[in-house]
């Protein structure tokens, strides 16, 4: 299929999910799966950093429509798409070879994969819940609900991942 | 000229990433929450699509508890109702007919029911979407209220939908008071635990317990008084020890919200003027 439309279906199956489903699931009160920043960590490499910007912005946006936070997912999710790049050069000496691949499960190896997602979804959760906690200011429920975010979001994101047709492929 | 252009070039991305980032922080901080426009709440037209179709299949979970609660405070109404008509009727007989006065306390008061098609409670600002709008009634500023007790205050509306700030939002602050006594505090939340509020500002004098109603005070022209609003639970001093701050189990279930009635108070506009001309004079 062609590469745009499939992005855009990810898109807007991304935002449903994350609106209908993710948003609703609060485990044990605090942890939140962000599974639509899947679709960030999943844009192709070839992709130039102004443009997935650009794309991430659009995302975290329509996300803070839903949400009534204008501005709160948008601006981790531009932060999210600023590091991507730089982080995968600090994680693999030779960044040459991925550098025209889509990140996924089969093209990293999991063990570059599995850093790459976590350390994003990390910086999300943080970026997130810090901006959300300017309102209100609890430090340690901050730390519990940025850390218990960010293993759900990367658990649900890895899952996602091994569901996708190249996951798949890798197995059989 | 050209030295500049090169540079712009060269550092593209850092200028791109500074734009959106001012960006994102005007929309964070740049508009007052209460005149926030409507495309960018979940009232626009897109996200009430999304919403109705979610709550069209969640809304049969609850429906279960949400009768069983109806029929509870139906119940309880009707045996009120009961009371209220026997001791009418005795006054009547002490008084003679006629000079009862009609109550007009609670004739301004008039309410649309809606229904919650996005609610949420694991974020700390918390606001819930309905699918009253403007062309049904609904203005910023109504309150809100479900067959336990206060939900929340209107903040958005569209045509058809409207946005609310819940009670679990540290932005609304509650006017109450325990039901027996005349003192009030208000309630805002801690953004901890959403079956929890906190009650501020008590004085230490006033007499209550734990098992205590906590009911709205009626000084805001928002809610009727004697409005539900829970329970005490707990209470403990605060840091400057003449007051009381009194931990309330919040009487609404946050988790399933099913239909609400949204309050209209025809005399909101009159009680407002002349609250802004005292504060002039």
């Amino acid at each position: 299929m062609n590469s745009w439309l499939r992005f855009l279906l990810l898109f807007v199956v991304m935002v449903f999910l994350q609106v209908t489903v993710g948003n609703s699931i609060h485990l044990f009160g605090v942890a939140i799966p962000f599974l639509y920043i899947y679709f960030i960590v999943r844009l192709p490499l070839s992709l130039s950093t102004n443009w997935t910007m650009t794309v991430a912005f659009l995302l975290g946006l329509t996300i803070d429509v839903f949400c009534n936070t204008p501005g709160m997912n948008a601006l981790s999710c531009v932060i999210v798409a600023a590091l991507r790049k730089w982080l995968l050069k600090l994680y693999t000496p030779r960044v040459e070879d991925y550098a025209e691949v889509e990140p996924s499960i089969r093209n990293f190896g999991l063990s570059l994969y599995v850093r790459y997602t976590l350390t994003l979804s990390f910086c999300f959760c943080l970026t997130l819940f810090l901006v959300e906690s300017l309102s209100f200011f609890d430090a340690g429920r901050l730390a519990l609900r940025v850390f218990s975010s960010t293993i759900l979001t990367f658990l649900v994101i890895l899952g996602m991942d091994s569901l996708t047709k190249s996951g798949r492929e890798k197995r059989s | 000229m050209r030295n500049l252009i090169n540079f712009l070039l060269k550092h593209s991305s850092w200028i791109v990433f500074i734009i959106y980032a001012v960006l994102c922080c005007l929309l964070l901080f740049g508009r007052n929450p209460y005149q926030r426009s409507v495309y960018f709440s979940s009232a626009n037209r897109v996200a009430v699509v999304v919403y109705d179709l979610q709550s069209e299949v969640t809304n049969y979970l609850g429906l279960r508890k949400a009768n069983r609660e109806l029929q509870l405070r139906n119940g309880e109404l009707e045996m009120e109702v009961i009371n209220l008509k026997a001791q009418l009727n005795s006054y009547r007989a002490a008084a003679g007919a006629d000079t009862i006065p009609f109550d007009s306390v609670l004739h301004d008061y008039d309410f649309v029911v809606a229904r919650v098609v996005n609610n949420s409670v694991a974020q700390i600002n918390n606001y819930i979407t309905i699918d009253k709008g403007r062309a049904e009634g609904v203005a910023q500023g109504m309150g809100v209220v479900d067959q336990n007790g206060v939900v929340g205050i209107i903040n958005v509306v569209g045509e058809h939908h409207a946005v609310a700030i819940s009670v679990l939002n540290p932005k609304l602050r509650l006017s109450c008071k325990v039901k027996g006594s005349d003192y009030f505090g208000s309630l805002v939340w801690d953004a901890v635990d959403p079956h929890y509020a906190v009650l501020e500002e008590m004085p230490r004098h006033v007499e209550f317990a734990p098992g205590d109603t906590i009911i709205t005070s009626g000084y805001s022209s928002v809610f009727p008084e004697g409005l539900m609003v829970g329970v005490v639970s707990d209470y403990k001093k605060q840091r400057d020890d003449n007051f009381y701050a009194l931990r309330v189990a919040l009487s609404p279930d946050f988790g399933c919200l099913g239909f609400v009635r949204i309050i209209s108070n025809s005399q909101k506009e009159e009680q407002e003027r002349l609250e802004k001309e005292a504060r002039y004079e």
